[in-house]
Parts: structure tokens; sequence; C-alpha cells
């Protein structure tokens, strides 16, 4: 659990990565502030030139649009946009979380359906899990969705949802039976189309300025009844598999990349000694987290359960992303050519509050690597 | 490839089968008096370890330094990675010690007063001698209580001209005693906090501590990886770069990971009839040896200032 595999990128993927920058290159004009988090910027356009090269749900069967490639050319794709600071949002819940859910437990029809949209950047989706008195208890959720007759009618408040003012569905965890002393009985995931089905969705303005989570609201919202992901009831056992996918990527440890690379630039090319310290220690770390990361792509190539392997990589990238401001902060030059250093690091600590609550917050995982260590 | 991982993995078998019989705490504490412990020696010699690496073996320095974690978890109290890197660079010569170069002796050498052949690296110049029948003349320890002495350099010492960077060898042998050394500090923690009962309960049920544990966890995944990717770049022209990134980050967990485990073990760690200090003084001690964090981190910093922001990521990147 502890001994991650040795594994390489291939030379394979080293050439797609070569396209990817020649593709970033070209699309720089895309890129209007220099930060590498992968929740600031949602750029339809940008997704749907993504799209078109196939690296969105490019690990997916052809016949739903994708390229049927491997986690390690998905793994390259991700991290070179990430660390160029390319705006990602839109696509990205869809092609890293939604799109595999409807791939392994959807009906034919919902991959059919969402799955081809999804890779060609024109379907966006969010995440419905958090309520206003559910967190890290999910399983708490009181959002209902009652069956009539070929319908659901949903009632409830989802929070926290990321860009539902800007994208196209977002699939909630709802109750469909009453709660009962299985508490994680009982739950179904459901598609709502955010734009035609009447839920009311609100922005919520957070402390750095962005307007990118929501409140939305279900007041009699009716779906049809296909739109149920997988069996009703099954909710539970497919919203943790989904969690899975989240944990690993290099989203986890490149949030603050950016203020890495301007302060590698504020200190220039002959740095005092604790400047060329606070640079090395964080590639150091940089280093050993993104080799952990493709680890795990190599486990999920090979179908492995990865719950505690991503966990362990979600753990040390959040903590690493918090503190590497702080390094920053520090070594940087007092004055001199460090507007874009300040920029970069006032954005991104601003940000980074949310590094460790997202996908589950620092003391979720904790409990998850605990229960791997068999102390729960 | 999978041939030389069962071999590997053989070899690792019994060295742990050994060393779990033999390096128990009262041997652990004579040799902290500097008590050579000569019946260890035999059985790594009767076992072929000492000859670990070398071409006629058919074993290679994935093996070697595989076995030298191994050597950091049971906090086998021989000069291990000094022996078999000497052997690399001079040819197979009996227990041997390596230390640094300064001010014209040869300093902080494991186990001095007990080696027949000692190495002297000049860490500026790479410079390599070697010291046959080593005069002590200063015996001391580190803070672990492991050997470390002061050998004169005589006028006839040979000069000799090593592949690899000896220097950052030396610290990649301490990388792996350090990984090893600390899944030993993991699995310690987990047991007293699985045995220790408080409030009417084990204290490994209390969310402090299955959360403190969890970090020191993740601390010993990533010095493992770190440690292997060192270990991986030996022959390559990034390996002083690998080196760096790997010491320190291993000599960041140790901090960590010993900081915790002995909070979970609460006064009973701090005794010195607990065998805990045993491994976590010595992750200290290398954590210091052939350059710390700074040092290693410093190196790297440079090597990435100079290659100038918009490199970084390549940097990074390409060394999968």
């Amino acid at each position: 659990m502890l001994q991650f595999d040795r594994v390489s990128l291939t030379s394979q993927t080293e050439a797609l990565r070569q396209e990817v920058r020649d593709f970033l290159q070209d699309t720089k004009t895309h890129f209007p502030r220099p930060n590498s988090d992968f929740v600031t910027g949602h750029d339809p356009e940008f997704s749907r030139k993504l799209g078109a090269q196939g690296w969105i749900g490019m690990t997916w069967p052809e016949e739903y649009g994708g390229s049927n490639r491997s986690f390690f050319e998905r793994y390259v794709v991700t991290e070179e946009i990430l660390a160029a600071g390319a705006p990602v949002s839109a696509h990205w819940i869809a092609d890293r979380q939604s799109g595999p859910l409807l791939l392994r437990f959807g009906t034919s029809e919902q991959k059919q359906t969402y799955l081809p949209q999804i890779t060609r950047g024109e379907a966006f989706f969010s995440i419905g899990m958090s309520e206003p008195d559910t967190g890290s208890d999910l399983a708490s959720v009181r959002t209902t969705a009652i069956r009539e007759g070929d319908q659901y009618r949903i009632n409830g408040t989802k929070i926290w949802t990321t860009d539902a003012h800007r994208n196209h569905f977002i699939i909630c965890l709802v109750r469909t039976e009453p709660a009962s002393d299985n508490r994680h009985a009982g739950l179904s995931q459901i598609i709502v189309d955010l734009r035609n089905d009447g839920a009311q969705v609100r922005p919520i303005a957070n402390m750095a300025g962005g307007e990118d989570f929501n409140e939305v609201v279900f007041e009699d919202v009716f779906v049809p009844a296909d739109r149920v992901v997988g069996e009703p009831g099954n909710g539970w056992e497919q919203v943790t598999s989904e969690l899975a996918y989240e944990r690993s990527g290099p989203e986890r440890f490149l949030s603050a990349f950016r203020v890495f690379v301007e302060l590698v630039r504020a200190c220039g090319d002959d740095p005092a000694p604790h400047q060329a310290a606070a640079i090395g220690r964080i590639a150091a770390h940089i280093m050993t987290m993104r080799r952990m990361s493709i680890s795990v792509a190599g486990m999920l190539e090979q179908h492995k359960d990865v719950g505690v392997e991503a966990a362990l990589v979600k753990e040390l990238g959040n903590n690493f992303e918090k503190i590497l401001p702080e390094i920053a902060r520090l070594a940087a030059p007092a004055s001199g050519q460090i507007k874009a250093f300040r920029e970069t690091f006032e954005e991104t600590l601003m940000l980074s509050p949310s590094f460790t609550l997202r996908g589950g917050t620092r003391e979720i995982l904790r409990g998850v690597i605990a229960r791997g260590l068999g102390l729960r | 490839m999978s041939e030389q991982v069962d071999t590997r993995q053989l070899i690792l078998d019994s060295a742990q089968k050994i060393f779990s019989d033999h390096c128990d705490k009262k041997l652990l504490d004579q040799a902290e008096t500097g008590q050579f412990p000569d019946t260890l020696w035999q059985v790594v010699r009767e076992n072929g370890f000492d000859q670990l690496g070398s071409y006629a073996t058919g074993t290679d320095w994935n093996d070697l330094f595989a076995f030298v974690q191994t050597c950091g978890r049971f906090a086998v109290p021989l000069p291990m990675t000094e022996t078999l890197l000497a052997n690399q660079w001079a040819g197979a010569g009996g227990l041997s010690s390596i230390g640094e170069i300064i001010d014209g002796q040869i300093v902080s050498v494991p186990w001095g007063r007990s080696v027949s052949r000692v190495v002297g690296i000049e860490a500026d110049t790479r410079e390599v001698v070697v010291v046959e029948s080593p005069q002590v003349v200063h015996q001391g320890s580190n803070m672990a209580g492991e050997p470390n002495d002061i050998i004169a350099i005589p006028d006839n010492a040979q000069k000799i001209e090593v592949p690899q960077d000896p220097y950052a060898l030396s610290a990649l042998g301490r990388i792996n005693l350090m990984a090893g050394c600390l899944q030993t500090v993991l699995d310690l923690g987990i047991q007293f906090a699985t045995e220790r009962t408080q409030f009417g309960r084990s204290i490994s049920k209390f969310q402090a501590i299955q959360h403190s544990l969890a970090v020191v966890a993740a601390e010993v995944a990533a010095a493992l990886r770190a440690a292997d990717a060192a270990v991986d770049a030996v022959s390559s022209d990034r390996f002083l770069d690998e080196v760096a990134a790997s010491k320190a980050r291993v000599g960041e967990a140790v901090g960590v990971v010993a900081e915790q485990v002995h909070q979970i073990h609460g006064a009973m760690g701090f005794t010195h009839e607990h065998q805990l200090h045993h491994y976590t003084r010595r992750a200290w001690a290398w954590r210091d040896e052939w350059g710390n964090e700074f040092y290693w981190q410093a190196r790297l910093g440079m090597a990435l200032a100079q290659l100038g922001a918009d490199n970084v990521w390549d940097f990074i990147a390409t060394r999968g």
C-alpha cells in the first residue's frame, strides 16, 4: 500500500507531450491569468478545442466518442495543461468524474446521450453532493427524488456546486427512499439539466473574489425517470467509487505550481542560498508526488482499486500546495521584478483554503488512510 | 527483468529473516557502546551480502540499495553501505568504511576503528582516496551512538577514479537507510497504538491518533517513492539532481515521522528501554550525513534557477 510502483512514462507518451505543448502554444490567447488551479478558468471554447484534439474522455471507448487511450496518456495531457495554467474548469468534472461514472454505471442510453457530447467539449457537468447541512457526512443528504409515474420529483438544496451557473448538467446524490437504519441505503444519483429542468442556481462569491460555486435549489423539479444513473438505491456505492477518481491526479499537487514558476523567475539565475533551497525544496516535493500520481495512473490502467493510494497522493499534494506559497513568500525578493510573482502568489494564497476541502477534506482522507492501515 | 526482481526478493527475504533474528535491542545496545557485532558480520559474509552489486554475483545497484534499505529497517549496526560502495570503487576488500575528507583527515567514518579499509571523499572536488589498515586518530559517535571515527590519511594513500559521483552515492546510501528505517518507525507506531489502551479502548480508535498515523504513512510512502527514484537514476545523467530531490524529500519526512510517532508512544517511547529511539535517532543522524536537506535543496534549486523559470516544468516532467 505504501510502496508505490516504479512506473515510468514511455516514449509514446512523450510524443504526445510534445503535441500538447504545441497545442498550448497555439491557444495561448485563452490563458488570461497565470494560475494553475483547476477550478478558476472556465472557457468553453478552449474546452471545445481540447475536445477536437481527442483529449477529453480520452481513455473511453471509441463508440462513445473516446480515444481508447491509456491512463498514462491522459496523465500527460492533464499535467501539461495544468502546469501551463490553461483554463480547464468547464470540462474538468465531466472528463474526470461524471463521464467515468456514467461509463461504469450508466445505462446504454445515458452513455450514448452524454459521453460523446462530453468528449466534444459540449456538455459540462457539476457535482451535486454537498448540502447546507451535509458536508463530510455525505450519507446525511436530505434532497429527495420521489418517483411519480415516469418522472422523479426533486426537492432540496445542493451547495458548493462548482460552475453550476455555467454548466449544462448536474449529477445529484438524492434520497429516493426514506432514511432507514442503514443510512447508505435508499440513495441514488440522478442527472438534472441545469438549463431546462427548472432548478434555481445562485452563485456564491468566494473570498478570492471569484464566483465559481453555487447554491442550487430544487423546488418540485421534475425529471424523467431514466435520468437515474445506474440502479436506484445504488447511489452510495457509486458516489464512493466516483470520489476515488478525483483524488490522485496532478490537479492535487499543481494548484499552486505557477507560484513556483514565478518564484524561480523572480529569484533570477543567481539566487541566494536560501532562495535556491526554497526552489529545490518545492521541486523535490513535486517530483516525488508526481511519481506517486503516475504510479496510481498505472494502477488505474490495471483496473486496480486505488482508494487508499489516491488518498495518500491527495493528502500529500493538498498539504504541499498550501505550503508552497508559504515557502515562496519568504524566499521571494522583496523588491525588483516581482509584480508577476506577487499577483500569482496573492491569488493562489487566497484560493488555498479550498485546496484541502474540495474532493474530500483532509480529515476525511486521513480517515481513509487510517482504514487502510487497519486502524478503523 | 522479472527474474532479476525475483532474485532480489529472495535476497531481501533472507536478509530480513537474518536481521530480524539478530538485530534485537540487546545487539543494538551493545553496538552503541562501540562493541562490534562479530557474529552478525560472520553471518552477513556467509550469506554473501557483502558481495552484493558485484558482477560475479549477478546483482546490480537496485539489489544493493534494496539491501541497504532492509539494513535501515533493522538498524543493522554494520557499515554495510560503506562496504558495498567501497567494493564497487576499489574492488572486494573486506569490511570497509567511508568518510569525508576535511583538513587532511577522513572524518565521520562509521566503524572506522573496526574496518580494514577506509575510503575518503573530498566534497568539493569529489577526489577519492583509499586507506588500507587505517589509523584511528579519534573515536567518536553520531547522535545515534553509531561509532563515527576520524582516520589519518597517510602519504601512500591511493587516489582512485570512480565512475559515479561518490558523494551522491554515499548520500543515496543514507536515503535508503532512512527510507527503510521510517517504515519500522511507522510499524512501531501502529503496533503501539493498537496495543495501548486508554479510556477503555485502544488508542488507535481515537481520531487524533488515526490522523497522526495517516500523516506518517503518507510521509513514508513519499520517502519510499523518492528513494526508488534516486536508485533508478544511478546510471543516468540526472543522477545528482535525483539524489538531491530524494535526500531533501526523505530528510523532510524523517522530522515529521519521528515527531509524530514519539508523540504516539508517550513517555514509554522516551525511555532508553524502549526500542523506538534506536530507529528515530538513526534517522535523525542520517538526514544530516552526506548533505542535509538544505545542502541538496540549494543544489537542486541552483540548477533550476540556471535553467530558468520557463524550463522548470520541462525539468520536472521529462524525469518520469
